[in-house]
């Protein structure tokens, strides 16, 4: 056991030796986040001087790369140039056509494009490469008169992507960011990007020689593995950059005359790798003789943490390892590290018994040894890693290189990975993949999720130029000479924290709120709630509701054959005319709630404005320090955004990229400031996790702020929350429907419990639950001594509605209040009462285009078919009408506004892949209904186009949902 | 804690029913969360051995279901080698906070006695089983042989 232990340790700490990688020191320290980057730098040993240079030099490694090639065969590959976007810099368009060298000869070109920022050239080129090829890009403009001008360049090491990919390289899609040099200062800016498709390789890696890079670590490849991203077609960072992809074949009509044979003559070497040398020596303690540790008897058993370490060490916030210039990028060592951790494991198994440990507890205990029948696999343990009992004997599993401990069993770290301790001896894992640290232990899961974050980069920005609203001009504040309902003194109860009401010398009311430091006319108490409140009675018969093409409401009166936009119902105030002396029809219209936010904007904007420097790589960390050190009704003067090293004037484009690109980046899964609702809801939600981040609070007041910041200055953001976080935003009251967007499997449960007698089917169920967060127990009492109540028949609707508020508070409640205070410094919360939650929504992701042809063709029918009339209807209405209708339709049915990069193709259901259906239920007289989990409408048939249309707008408008489910 | 009073309720209703096919059932150890027994399966191939499996709980039990998977490796077209089985009973859209683990256990039961080859968590095993049963049957006896525990003696 000893035996296997020691060798286990040796085993580990060569994996670390190996795995090291040398993290750019100065970037490193200046994210300044936290204090593990100061650790990553520490760990790194040696610093890399020529690291300090923030852009690459494309062209530095050419040479010495190509030098090797000698003794490598020589393969066929097919490079597909594709298209550009190129940045728009001049005044003239460009007449761009693309250089193609390959190790800086063979030079072949593409037909120029005129005029075009947007040059699209697909042209397909065979070219001789070896695995150790670089293949240099440059996006060229063609003149006449003098030397065609470099519009962008980039090399590209085809070892990174071979090692990627393990060798293949099939319809591989490369976005690839295009860089210009200054003459001036040699200083490097992107000046736009270029989509390439690789394709037609496919070598056996294990015979590939990899060269030596000039850096120093040598990159061994032994059984590389596929990464799950190119497995899948995610889009993958191959480094900073550069993103490749696999295309599904089926994608449209690539020219794809594709020879895959290397050439007779250029058969690969058999040369084996030696195993090189580690670069650094490094002291780790992983695997270490571990220091006796103590049970502390007594305290809450159901906290192994506190048990074992009477001080559980708190991580801090985690820490972006910067993308190293390219020049300078040395393979990751993949290789060496994965299979070195392995053998760590291999070695470790069955080496339970920690020599080291005085606690007294039989180790390996009664159950296992009766399991001897078991894989021997199952019970394999990382290295560090010992199983343990509790004064309960209950099982948890200690991590001595982490000092903490877990319920559940430890997988071992996904390959690239590694785990390191930072100078305040805190543990954080490196994954060598992308570059990155976090604090959480990863899983399968949560990789899943981060590579699909990582997808989404590619398209940030692409998806910002798409969304929109209505344009600022159309809502100047018309409506807005609105006059103040200023009577019932204070029968409206206390303001709300930090408002006043003053009165104007001319004795008008106005309300004054200190935290923020903004004024306003409407009482904060009512804000909003005209526009909600409408008393919606019966019509007299005959009567219906429509409404104009504008979305404004009137009345048809059958009776007369008449038409007016006066309500006919006794209890509406005559004139049409709502609280703010515009008609109400149009009072409840999105632009009318919209041109009050504005107002609201506009009236209490600050002169002059505020710069926030930003560098690309450090985006997070520079905005979160700028953003915090300023006091925050500052915020909303104008804003002056600066990318370090692009200086450019910012007349909105710059700050709309800043909004969209930060939030993209706060939502980083990784973080663990926020999660993916569930697997299958992409919206994002507070991670009950996020105290595992000492200053998790500081970072959601940034977020709070932020997010006030991106509605107060129109600009939008990449990816929304989930509806019960923007409930939270409206303080609304949150109910068991909500559930179910975040937790079907939660919600099925409590709704079983609604429906059906409990009394007699021994569900034990008491007023207390438990719920797990990082493998802690989390016990809670849902009222006083609810431990000793049991839920019956009687009690059972006060346990739902315990339990609902509870599920959707649960762990995150301090970090929703320091989010909302944040925001609130900057935006009033009040404001946004005019808005629902699919309102907030729109107004803060935007709305898209929606291509209504994709939309259709992927749509399923059940009970009706593609000819049905009313789907023919349905189709006939989502194309006449605008884009709010159509989005919030989406939303409606979908849940969301937005659309799937992909298209309606890859729209999510709580199952998985789930198209877009329109169901035949009900009768005529019900309105449209929807799931929003399986993205189906329910559409009774109706009797005509009219009937249709008014029945779906209704639904689509209605707000409170009592129509979704 | 809700969660283990409702279990050990079930535990002790469990153990006490003292199923023919189902037996050894035990907690980890007071870790009311992860159970452990020994399917005894009646119907060849099968007959000739025991299957270790284990129980686990969520913490939210009995609001989100139970995970059981195989601890002794078996042949079998509805169980995979990381020993995952496909329960419908315990699928998220069929889960019931009011079904209890001995129905769970017999679902499991009638599933190794007969198995889905229709709804394979193993396809290979899935198309031998309905191709060729006679080849299908001696793999798994071997197999059991091979691989499986002991049967209790009574």
């Amino acid at each position: 056991m000893a035996d296997g232990n020691s060798q286990a340790a040796g085993a580990a700490s060569r994996a670390v030796n190996g795995g090291l990688d040398d993290n750019n020191p100065n970037q490193a320290g200046a994210s300044g986040v936290t204090a593990a980057a100061g650790a990553t730098v520490a760990g790194a040993g040696a610093i890399n001087a020529s690291g300090s240079s923030s852009c690459s030099t494309p062209s530095g490694g050419t040479s010495s790369t190509s030098s090797g090639n000698g003794n490598q065969g020589y393969y066929q590959l097919s490079v597909t140039i594709e298209e550009a976007s190129l940045r728009n810099n001049g005044f003239l368009k460009p007449n761009p056509y693309v250089e193609l060298l390959v190790d800086s000869k063979s030079k072949r070109k593409t037909d120029l494009v005129k005029n075009s920022y947007l040059p699209k050239w697909n042209e397909e080129f065979t070219v001789l490469i070896t695995p150790n090829s670089t293949l240099h890009f440059k996006v060229l403009d063609h003149s006449s008169f003098r030397k065609d001008a470099m519009l962008g360049e980039r090399v590209i090491h085809l070892s990174h992507i071979l090692h990627h990919y393990n060798g293949q390289c099939e319809f591989l899609e490369l976005t690839i960011d295009l860089f210009v040099t200054s003459k001036s200062d040699n200083r490097q800016t992107k000046s736009g990007e270029l989509v390439a498709i690789l394709n037609g390789l496919k070598l056996d890696m294990s015979k590939v020689v990899q060269l030596q890079q000039n850096g120093g670590a040598a990159v061994q490849t032994v059984n590389p593995v596929v990464s799950d991203a190119a497995a899948s077609g995610r889009s993958c960072m191959i480094y900073g950059g550069v993103r490749a992809r696999m295309r599904l074949r089926s994608n449209n009509a690539e020219p794809q005359a594709v020879t895959r044979s290397p050439l007779p003559n250029g058969l690969p070497s058999e040369q084996r790798r030696s195993a090189a040398p580690p670069v650094w020596e490094q002291q780790q303690q992983v695997a270490q003789p571990q220091q006796p540790l103590r049970l502390v008897n007594g305290s809450a058993a159901a906290v192994p943490q506190t048990a074992s370490y009477p001080q559980q060490p708190p991580p801090p916030a985690p820490v972006q390892v910067q993308h190293r210039p390219v020049s300078q990028a040395q393979l990751y060592a993949n290789g060496p590290m994965e299979n070195g951790a392995q053998a760590a494991y291999m070695a470790a198994g069955g080496a339970l018994e920690q020599p080291g440990c005085g606690a007294g507890i039989p180790v390996v205990n009664g159950t296992d040894q009766q399991l001897q029948t078991q894989p021997a696999e199952d019970e394999l343990l990382p290295a560090g890693w010992e199983i343990r009992l509790d004064q309960y004997g209950r099982r948890y599993y200690v991590d001595h290189n982490t000092r903490s401990t877990y319920w559940e069993k430890p997988t071992p770290l996904p390959p690239g990975w590694e785990i390191r301790k930072d100078v305040r001896g805190r543990v954080y894992y490196v994954d060598h993949n992308t570059r990155k640290t976090t604090w959480q232990r990863p899983n399968s899961e949560r990789l899943m999720h981060f590579q699909h974050w990582q997808g989404q980069r590619a398209h940030v920005v692409a998806q910002g130029n798409q969304r929109f609203l209505y344009s600022q001009q159309q809502q100047q504040p018309t409506a807005v000479t609105a006059s103040v309902t200023q009577d019932d003194e204070d029968a409206l109860g206390v303001l709300p924290d930090g408002w006043e009401k003053k009165v104007q010398s001319d004795n008008r009311v106005y309300f004054v709120n200190h935290k923020n430091r903004t004024t306003q006319w409407e009482d904060p108490r009512t804000q909003g709630q005209e526009v909600s409140l409408i008393n919606e009675g019966p019509l007299p018969a005959g009567w219906e509701i429509r409404y104009t093409a504008a979305g404004e409401r009137f009345f048809v009166d059958h009776n007369t054959r008449r038409t007016t936009f006066e309500d006919p119902r006794p209890g509406a105030p005559k004139g049409a005319k709502g609280v703010y002396g515009v008609p109400r029809a149009y009072e409840r219209s999105f632009r009318w709630k919209l041109s009050q936010f504005r107002y609201l904007c506009q009236s209490n904007a600050l002169p002059s404005h505020i710069k926030i420097t930003v560098t690309r790589q450090t985006l997070f960390e520079d905005s979160y320090h700028q953003i915090m050190r300023l006091p925050a009704y500052e915020l909303r003067r104008r804003l002056y955004i600066i990318f370090r090293g692009e200086e450019g004037l910012d007349y909105g484009g710059v700050s709309r990229e800043w909004f969209f690109l930060l939030s993209h980046e706060v939502l980083n899964p990784m973080y663990c400031l926020f999660e993916y609702a569930n697997k299958n809801n992409y919206s994002l939600q507070i991670n009950p996790a996020s105290y595992v981040n000492p200053d998790h609070l500081q970072y959601f007041k940034f977020i709070g702020r932020f997010i006030a910041m991106a509605l107060y200055h129109g600009r939008f953001i990449y990816s929304g929350f989930t509806m019960p976080f923007y409930k939270r935003m409206l303080n609304k009251k949150l109910t068991i429907k909500d559930i179910e967007t975040i937790d079907p499997e939660f919600y099925n449960s409590l709704i079983w419990v609604r429906d059906n007698n409990i009394d007699e089917c021994g569900l034990e169920l008491w007023f207390s639950v438990d719920f797990e967060v990082l493998g802690q127990i989390i016990h809670h009492e849902l009222k006083e001594n609810g431990e000793k109540e049991r839920v019956i028949e009687e009690n059972k609707e006060e346990y739902i509605t315990l339990m609902t508020e509870w599920r959707m508070t649960r762990g995150i409640e301090q970090q929703t209040k320091t989010f909302l205070e944040g925001f609130n410094e900057v935006v009033p919360l009040e404001w946004l009462k005019y808005f629902d939650e699919r309102e907030l929504e729109l107004i803060l992701c935007g709305m898209q285009d929606v291509d209504v042809e994709d939309w259709q063709r992927n749509t399923i029918y059940r009970h009706y078919n593609r000819n049905s009339k009313q789907v023919v209807w349905f189709w006939q209405f989502v194309r006449e009408t605008d884009n709010e209708k159509r989005a919030r339709l989406l939303q409606f049915v979908t849940g969301t506004c937005r659309v799937p990069v992909g298209g309606f193709a890859e729209l999510m259901g709580s199952n998985g892949p789930q198209r877009f259906c329109i169901e035949k239920v009900g009768k005529e007289t019900w309105l449209p209904r929807s799931h929003t989990c399986f993205n189906r409408l329910d559409l009774p048939p109706y009797k005509s186009y009219d009937q249709l249309v008014e029945k779906l707008t209704f639904a689509i408008e209605e707000t409170e949902g009592f129509c979704q489910e | 804690m809700t969660a283990p009073r409702r279990l050990r309720k079930e535990l002790v209703d469990l153990q006490e029913s003292s199923l023919k096919s189902f037996r050894d059932i035990k907690a980890d150890d007071d870790n009311l969360l992860r159970w452990t027994g020994l399917i005894v399966p009646d119907n060849p191939p099968y007959n000739k051995g025991a299957f270790r499996i284990e129980i686990n709980f969520p913490a939210e039990y009995p609001f989100k279901p139970p995970k059981i998977s195989f601890k002794t490796k078996i042949y079998h077209p509805n169980i995979d080698e990381k020993g995952q089985v496909c329960l419908p009973i315990i699928s998220t859209e069929n889960w019931k906070p009011a079904t209890r683990t001995d129905q769970v256990v017999q679902a499991l039961i009638a599933l190794i006695n007969d198995p889905e080859p229709e709804h394979p968590l193993r396809a290979e095993l899935a198309e031998e089983f309905l191709k060729d049963k006679k080849k299908f049957v001696k793999n798994a006896e071997d197999y059991t042989r091979k691989h499986s525990e002991k049967r209790p003696a009574d």
